[in-house]
Order: C-alpha cells, then sequence, then structure tokens
C-alpha cells in the first residue's frame, strides 16, 4: 500500500509531517488551478469586452460560436 | 490530488475536442444558415443603409470556426480542472474507491449540473437571437441556473448519503425527487426576455445539436477519466498486491466477470 504512510500508522513522525506537507502543497496548487479555470471559463462564456477591449469584444467574437453552441448568453 | 488534476485535464481537453470537431461538421453549417437569416432580416428592416447592424465584424466566420473548436477545448480544460477538485472533495474520505462508476456517476451529476438543467430552464439559442441590451441580466441568470444545478446535485448527493441506512429503492426515490424538486425550483429564475425571431425548425435543430454536444462532452470526460483512474488501479495493483503475498495478482476493478 503506497498510500499508508498517510493514512495508516505513520513510520516516524518525519514522514508524517512531510506527507501532510505534500497534501498541503498538492490542495493549494489545485486551488491556484481552480482560480484559473474559473477566469478560463470567463473569459470563454461570459466576457463582453472587459478583459480585451481595445476596440471591441475580441474574446466574445472569437469564442462567439462555442457560446451560442453551448447555451451562454450572447448577441 | 495532482494525478486527478492531471486525468481531469486529458479528459476535459479530449470531451472538449470531441464536442468542438462533432459541432464544427454538424452545428456549424446551422449557425451560418442563421447568421445569413439574420442578415436578411436586418437588410429588411433598415434598408437605408443598414446604421443598426447586428455586430461589428472583427473575425471571419471562418476564424469564428476555429473559435468554435478552441472554445470548447478550453472549457473542456477549465471543466477538466473543476471537476477534478470537486470529485478529489467529495471522495476525500474514502480516495481508493473503484474509479470507472465512481466517474460514471459524477460525470451524470455534472452533466444535470452544468449542462442538462440550465440548458432546459435557457435552451440555446443559434446566432442572431439575443439582444445586446439584455446580455447582462441574460447572464446572470444562466448562472443563476448553473449554480442552482450544482448546489441541486450536491443536495442529492447528500440526500443519497445520509439515507444510506434505508432500503436502496427509498435512497434513489428521495435522491431522484430532490433533482426533481431542483429542476422546478429552476422555474423560480426569471424568463429569457429575448424575441426569437428564427424558424422553429432551426431552433429545434440548433437546440438538438447542442445538447448533443453536451452529451458528447461529458461521455468522453466519462470515458477518459474513469478509464486512466483504473489505469492509475492497475499500475499500483501488482506492487500493492507483491507487498502484501509476494503474488502479484490482477485489480478487482475494471472487469466485470472473472478474467478465466
Amino acid at each position: 500500500m503506497s498510500l499508508t504512510s498517510a493514512h495508516g500508522a505513520p513510520h516516524s513522525d518525519t514522514t508524517a509531517i512531510q506527507s501532510a506537507t505534500i497534501q498541503t502543497r498538492d490542495w493549494l496548487i489545485a486551488a491556484a488551478a481552480a482560480i484559473v479555470a474559473l477566469i478560463a471559463l470567463y473569459a470563454v462564456f461570459m466576457d463582453n469586452g472587459s478583459l480585451i477591449s481595445a476596440t471591441g469584444d475580441y474574446l466574445h467574437e472569437f469564442a462567439h460560436d462555442g457560446r451560442h453552441l453551448f447555451g451562454a448568453p450572447c448577441h | 490530488m495532482l494525478p486527478l488534476l492531471g486525468r481531469g485535464l486529458v479528459a476535459g481537453g479530449l470531451g472538449g475536442l470531441a464536442a468542438g470537431l462533432f459541432s464544427l461538421l454538424l452545428a456549424e453549417p446551422l449557425m451560418d444558415k442563421a447568421i445569413r437569416a439574420e442578415e436578411a432580416r436586418s437588410h429588411e428592416h433598415e434598408p437605408a443603409g443598414g446604421a443598426v447592424q447586428h455586430h461589428e465584424e472583427l473575425f471571419s466566420r471562418s476564424t469564428q470556426h476555429a473559435g468554435l473548436v478552441i472554445a470548447l477545448v478550453v472549457a473542456g480544460l477549465a471543466i477538466g480542472v473543476l471537476f477534478a477538485v470537486a470529485y478529489a472533495l467529495v471522495h476525500r474520505r474514502d480516495p481508493r474507491g473503484n474509479p470507472w462508476p465512481r466517474a460514471l456517476a459524477f460525470c451524470a451529476a455534472a452533466f444535470c449540473a452544468v449542462s442538462l438543467f440550465p440548458a432546459l430552464r435557457y435552451p440555446a439559442a443559434p446566432p442572431g437571437v439575443g439582444d445586446a441590451g439584455t446580455v447582462g441580466d441574460r447572464q446572470q441568470m444562466w448562472l443563476g441556473a448553473v449554480v442552482i444545478g450544482v448546489l441541486g446535485m450536491f443536495l442529492v448527493w447528500q440526500v443519497y448519503v445520509r439515507l444510506a441506512p434505508r432500503a436502496v429503492p427509498v435512497r434513489q426515490g428521495a435522491a431522484a425527487l430532490t433533482a426533481a424538486l431542483v429542476l422546478v425550483l429552476l422555474w423560480a429564475l426569471p424568463d429569457n426576455p429575448d424575441p426569437v425571431p428564427v424558424s422553429a425548425t432551426l431552433l429545434w435543430d440548433f437546440r438538438m445539436l447542442s445538447l448533443a454536444s453536451h452529451v458528447l462532452l461529458w461521455a468522453v470526460f466519462a470515458a477518459v477519466f474513469g478509464g486512466l483512474g483504473l489505469r492509475a488501479v492497475r499500475a499500483q495493483a501488482p506492487v500493492a498486491a507483491g507487498e502484501a503475498d509476494g503474488k502479484p495478482e490482477p485489480a478487482d476493478y475494471g472487469s466485470v466477470a472473472p478474467v478465466r
């Protein structure tokens, strides 16, 4: 069982601390990835020119067909 | 956690790609037709030079065709990340369950939460439908439908878990009833205010294709996510079994009948 140290009796305090640190690190990476994912979803499905809007709705128009197809509101 | 994120990214990317290519082949001809019909309509209403155009054409139609596939792949990757995080949170107390039925059940719930329920309340509309003036309101309604869908599916799961001591028909019946109530709750949201000035046939075909691409996305997602999960279990199993009694054994998961 490769994950025994994370759940069952640890071999020593050091391994327990190490596995807890690795778990915390992994959850932080996951949280950061989730934030990036939410920004990406906003850019694809919700943006109406507030992210890149030099002269127009670049993101909106580029993802235009995808928005319609996915059922996201569009104009 | 990180292997789950990787599986979510691969499954989401492939699911988005499948949905994107499917709709590039089948839905784009319909969208091009809808845009031509829209242009014809706006010419009828403004014969004197068309001061009020639909929108500035920043990109050609062929660029927007490519944009469809890219948008769905990006959305698939992002959905894969969020899916993996939710999957890890829900299964954090028992991360070793059979990954195949778990992936199928989780994808079915996610399909209802973010695809089917919002699509039943606010069905997809082809290009040419949708007033730029109401887009902010419609986005809030759509987001509300997605949030109600996700929280609702979480509630369904809680009902199912908390009724664990009861008989299976009671659990499943209560979970189904909860899902139905969540669906009804979506009608507490305001109606889509926009008129739909396109032919009923085009509208129906477009909505069916939209739903079909959602189904395809989640089907591919479930197969890839579950399949990669099974592969990871198989890769670990001989090591674990070998540690236990020195004799490698085949993995428990992934085979319906004993392999002989």
